[in-house]
């Protein structure tokens, strides 16, 4: 829309509403006369101006105005605390956070553990000495099929009397 | 979207705080002579399949709450400091661990460490070495590496082999420990 056009929607909105000078209005009706397009933009906004005055206003429905009217209610009340903010979901996370944050507090008092920590460590226990053993059963076997059994069995029993001494220099040390 | 990243903060406070304990007994037994640092194999193979991170206050109280049923246990207990195990299972690429084993192999001669047992196969290494200083047992380290998982156990303290075995029946734990 140029200017030429912007000044031409002035008027007849002016002339429309009833808001246009008298001579103007005769001077308006005048350049109709002559000008083809002022006339067709004359008779369409009149028209468009008809049919928006045959709109009907719909009426909201009940529950609609009533969720509207309660907007302003929620933001007054958002400030504050209430038991409607703690359902809100991000509260509701925070406070089923709270008894995870209760046990990781506990797990970081090593100097106090549950009896089921204990029973977990004792647990643990077993699972490291039963990979001990597994090794022990691997190179056990190893040594049995490469230097036979009778073999097997002394290196074993060395090897035990090498550690089994460590053992006893640390008793006798502590003697 | 906005809340996004105020749950991956929230998410990685807390699985901060539940490693801590483990962090913290980790931390307990990195200065101690028997001590062994097996490196990191989760870049490649993912997380261990089980870590085990067991300090001596911990292993005090295991040896206290066994003295009534299994005196022997008790006493072989008293003389761990630290128990540490990490177990990787491998898929088709078992390089990087068997890199790792000698790696850490190369560390613990280097250190001071003694070899007692070692079986080089093609499908299967084993490796047991101790650590002694002043005549003490300060370790025991062992790493097994085959076709289906890697594993590293670290002893800190004094541990009897044969003790272990009678101690083993004493702990009625049932242990599934493929051997094959």
């Amino acid at each position: 829309m140029n200017e030429y056009d912007d000044k031409w929607e002035e008027r007849i909105n002016a002339l429309l509403d009833g808001e246009l000078e008298a001579d103007d209005a005769e001077l308006l009706k005048a350049e109709a006369t002559d000008d083809r397009e002022l006339a067709r933009a004359i008779v369409d906004a009149y028209q468009l101006q008809q049919a928006m005055d045959a709109l009907r206003v719909e009426r909201a429905p009940a529950s609609l105005t009533k969720k509207l009217q309660a907007i302003p209610r929620q933001h007054r009340s958002k400030p504050g605390f209430s038991l409607f903010n703690f359902a809100q979901p991000r509260w509701a996370a925070a406070l089923a956070a709270i008894p995870l944050v209760v046990i990781a507090v506990s797990l970081m008092r090593p100097d106090t553990p549950s009896a089921a920590e204990i029973a977990q460590a004792r647990q643990e226990m077993a699972i490291a000495f039963a990979y001990l053993d597994k090794a022990g059963v691997i190179t056990g076997r190893e040594i049995e099929s490469t230097v036979g059994r009778t073999m097997a069995n002394a290196v074993t029993d060395s090897v035990n009397r090498t550690i089994q001494s460590q053992s006893l220099n640390f008793k006798e040390n502590e003697a | 979207m906005k809340h996004a990243w105020i749950n991956k903060v929230v998410i990685g406070f807390f699985c901060t705080l539940l490693a801590w304990p483990a962090m913290a007994q980790e931390d307990e037994l990195k200065d101690l002579p028997g001590y062994v640092n097996f490196g990191d194999l989760s870049a490649t193979y993912g997380e261990p399949k089980i870590t085990i991170n067991l300090g001596g206050t911990m292993l005090n109280f295991v040896g206290m709450m066994s003295k009534s049923e299994s005196p022997e246990t008790s006493e072989m207990i008293s003389k761990l400091k630290g128990i540490r195990v990490q177990i990787y299972g491998l898929d088709e690429n078992i390089d990087a661990a068997r890199s790792q084993f000698s790696q850490v192999k190369g560390d613990l001669k280097s250190n001071g460490w003694e070899p007692i047992v070692q079986v080089n196969e093609d499908d299967e290494q084993v490796l047991v070495y101790m650590k002694a200083e002043g005549g003490n047992m300060e370790g025991m380290t062992v790493m097994v590496v085959d076709n289906e998982e890697a594993v590293f156990v670290n002893i800190i303290g004094q541990l009897n082999p044969e003790e272990l075995g009678r101690v083993m029946e004493s702990f009625d734990v049932d242990v599934d420990v493929d051997l094959d």
